[in-house]
């Protein structure tokens, strides 16, 4: 293999509610740093959008410092004074200094372009501009769901784990903002097989929580109430577009087939009261919701309802990724996104390409799930070594519904 | 016969051979906003009859007529306030509305009765050519009787035998036409108002649509969009709050909003809270499609920054709008509201109540 040398990257994302930087080198991730706005546990689910744009403006300057200064950690080349003034004072003006020494160990700047929140990706594209233009530095923008489909090949700052590429792949997004299949040809050579046409894997799983009074965000209580009844099928919900041939996904028909399902039998939760099922959802146990009281004594059957929905959906994505495995005849998977957080998907995933003799990787690390700006800075890499940068960078502009291409 | 192929450059050539074949008594088999039609001058009682023979039409079975607008219809059917309030909320559209006729027409396109049925297509091709025709032309569908409608030319011509192509002066062919059915057909005649034949989109009054399918929702969005936008610049940006429970279809509803502007690919929008898309149309700009579905407190509303769309050329649509409460006011100073609440009648069927 030829050998690159490979320069460092200082990678933002700010496509949602997480507030990420990342300083990458090729596919080693010299340091991470997240600013997360929902509680640690979940990574997708949705946004809260007075957070999102604020927190992100608030937190920003404090992310790239952190980056930076994790950086710093590991690298002996900096002066160690500045750290220790960092420390003792945290005052701007030392903050500045220690910044302005870091970045001269940055070589490009990575950013999210979209698909995500507008003013979200304002804020880290405004800030990206700043350090490239401050710090003379070469910008790259890059596609959200880029990364993603680069974060199962992200290494840790040793370089593992060593996965070797072998294109073609079948690649799948699947989070609370997406559900794509995506034939990944070569490094930075995409085309779309099929995307959903409403709603995200993840979402459906967010809103089915909801309707069962379990909370936002709800995809790691399904995740956990389904395991307790052994992820089987009770009640065989539809699964959506299965009929159809081509590669598209729809989940609001199961979306309503499972409302219809909670109305018929007396066991939906009061929709209405959205906020009052969120603080119920986060205070108290979500398994045992206090609903009865609202419901009657109707036995509800939280655990077999959860599985049963997850599974419809899981069984899509499978069913689906199949149909895409015939039609390509390519049997190497490389799935990313929040939803493959999620072990029973995984197993699903696994057992369906030991059928096909093909192989599957998924991000190696948890974090690489969620958003991150990691990614960003692995699939950038790629970007500049093909000399892809932005050609104006005033001009830099988000597009909340980028597509890949 | 004639076939010319309706391009984007050449619609007033189009326009003026029809015309002037429509103006000898011939008969013109037109594309029109559901299937293709028999464009004869209704006028004239030779070219009428001609197209009953053409159609193997029974003797004495009404076929209704295309007018330009509510002037020509006004001169050709009698209103009273009551049926002229329910046609603004229909017309333009895919309606075709039964009234008692002047009588101006041939008799043969009347029903018994003496009543007329009349549309007005949300079609601007057929509408310039009424228009400057000036006199009203058969809308009936290019199909022989007891046949089902055609989407294309060459499905029509392969449905002909010989004699029947002869009569057929010119064919304009606007290639395949989205699957609309036929208008529906409404009696406007009687004390309550009539459906005598369903076509996609239903009503119970005339405020309130019936929705079957997903296809029929984003039929009804686009109908009532099209209607909203008219035909002249807005002056104000528009606003939808569209309220619905989970699953009930308000993406759908915004997705057939979508069609009409030109952008194919709306999701939802609940995971970023909002998308913005630009629109082709050229009343309407950026089109903003908001889920407020995650948004818990008012105060957070003032974070998205939405006010920056909220003018003249914009059309923002709110799901799960009743969060936007408090700041609904300010809403209304800003922009136009039209109100969509979607409920389910059950599992299958959705009903769509808009207030503007």
């Amino acid at each position: 293999m030829l050998f690159v040398i490979q320069m460092k990257i200082l990678a933002i994302d700010t496509s949602a509610d997480e507030t990420a930087v990342a300083v990458t080198e090729g596919r080693k991730v010299l340091s991470n740093a997240l600013f997360s706005q929902i509680s640690t546990h979940t990574k997708w689910g949705g946004i809260y959008p007075a957070l999102a744009k604020r927190a992100h403006e608030e937190r920003i300057d404090w992310v790239v410092s952190e980056a930076l200064r994790k950086l710093e950690t590991r690298n002996s080349k900096l002066e160690t004074n500045s750290k220790s003034q960092i420390k003792k004072k945290k005052n701007n003006l030392a903050i500045e200094q220690f910044n302005n020494e870091a970045m001269n160990h940055i070589d490009y700047i990575a950013v999210t372009q979209g698909p995500g929140l507008a003013v979200a990706l304002e804020v880290g594209i405004r800030k990206a501009k700043e350090l490239a233009q401050k710090y003379n530095k070469k910008l790259i923008s890059v596609n959200h769901l880029e990364g993603h489909i680069y974060s199962s090949f992200v290494q840790n700052s040793k370089g593992n784990p060593k996965r070797e590429y072998k294109f073609p792949y079948l690649t799948l997004v699947i989070s609370g903002g997406h559900t794509e299949i995506v034939l990944w040809k070569d490094h930075l050579k995409y085309e779309i097989l099929g995307e959903t046409l409403d709603d995200a894997a993840g979402e459906a799983l967010d809103k089915a929580a909801k309707m069962l009074g379990l909370g936002y965000p709800g995809g790691p209580v399904i995740e956990r109430l389904a395991k307790e009844v052994e992820n089987k099928d009770f009640y065989q919900f539809p699964r959506p577009m299965l009929k159809s041939k081509t590669l598209e996904f729809s989940f609001s028909g199961l979306k309503t087939a499972f409302y219809y399902y909670l109305l018929k039998t007396d066991s939906v939760f009061p929709l209405r009261s959205s906020t009052e099922s969120v603080s119920e959802g986060r205070q108290t146990d979500p398994v045992e919701p206090e609903r009865h009281k609202k419901t009657g004594s109707v036995e509800i059957h939280l655990r077999e309802l959860a599985s049963s929905f997850q599974i419809a959906v899981f069984e899509t994505l499978i069913k689906k990724t199949e149909m895409a495995i015939i039609q390509t005849k390519v049997n190497r998977l490389v799935v990313g996104g929040g939803v493959i957080a999620n072990l029973h998907l995984r197993k699903l995933f696994k057992e369906l390409v030991v059928g096909y003799k093909g192989d599957i990787y998924f991000p190696p690390y948890k974090y690489l799930t969620g958003d991150n700006a990691a990614m960003i800075g692995v699939a950038g890499s790629y970007k500049a070594q093909e000399s892809k940068f932005v050609t104006d960078p005033l001009k830099l502009d988000r597009i909340p519904r980028l597509r890949l291409s | 016969m004639k076939i010319i192929s309706l391009q984007s450059e050449n619609p007033s050539e189009v326009l003026n051979e029809s015309l002037e074949i429509l103006q000898k008594g011939g008969l013109v088999i037109f594309p029109s906003d559901t299937v293709y039609g028999l464009l004869v001058d209704a006028t004239n009682e030779l070219a009428v009859k001609k197209l009953i023979q053409f159609k193997n039409r029974p003797w004495g079975k009404p076929i209704s007529v295309f007018v330009s607008g509510f002037d020509m219809l006004n001169k050709q059917v009698i209103t009273d306030h009551r049926q002229t309030q329910i046609l603004e909320e229909l017309l333009p559209g895919p309606f075709t509305v039964i009234l008692e006729s002047h009588h101006l027409v041939s008799l043969l396109l009347e029903s018994e009765k003496g009543t007329l049925g009349v549309r007005i297509p949300l079609y601007p091709l057929i509408e310039k050519l009424v228009n400057q025709f000036g006199k009203p032309i058969t809308a009936t569908s290019a199909n022989l009787s007891g046949r089902s409608s055609h989407y294309s030319v060459q499905t029509l011509l392969k449905e002909l035998p010989e004699s029947k192509k002869k009569l057929i002066d010119l064919i304009v062919d606007a290639g395949k036409l989205p699957r609309n059915k036929p208008s529906t057909i409404v009696d406007l005649t009687a004390d309550k108002l009539k459906i005598i034949r369903q076509g996609d989109v239903l009503f119970l009054d005339k405020k309130t649509y019936f929705s079957h399918s997903p296809e029929q929702t984003k039929k009804i969005a686009r109908f009532i969009l099209q209607k909203i936008v008219g035909n002249k610049k807005l002056e104000k940006p528009l606003i939808f709050i569209i309220k619905g429970e989970l699953g009930v279809g308000k993406t759908i509803f915004v997705k057939g909003m979508g069609e009409f502007l030109g952008i194919p690919d709306i999701i939802s929008p609940t995971f970023v809270v909002y998308y913005e898309y630009a629109s082709i149309h050229r009343f309407i700009d950026t089109f903003v499609h908001v889920d407020l579905y995650n948004v818990q407190d008012p105060e957070e509303f003032k974070h998205l920054r939405l006010e920056k769309y909220l003018e003249k050329g914009n059309a923002v649509c709110f799901e799960w709008g009743e969060k936007a409460g408090e700041i609904m006011n300010k809403l209304k100073d800003k922009g136009r509201i039209i109100y969509v609440e979607m409920k389910y009648v059950n599992e299958k069927e959705r009903e769509i109540k808009i207030r503007y």
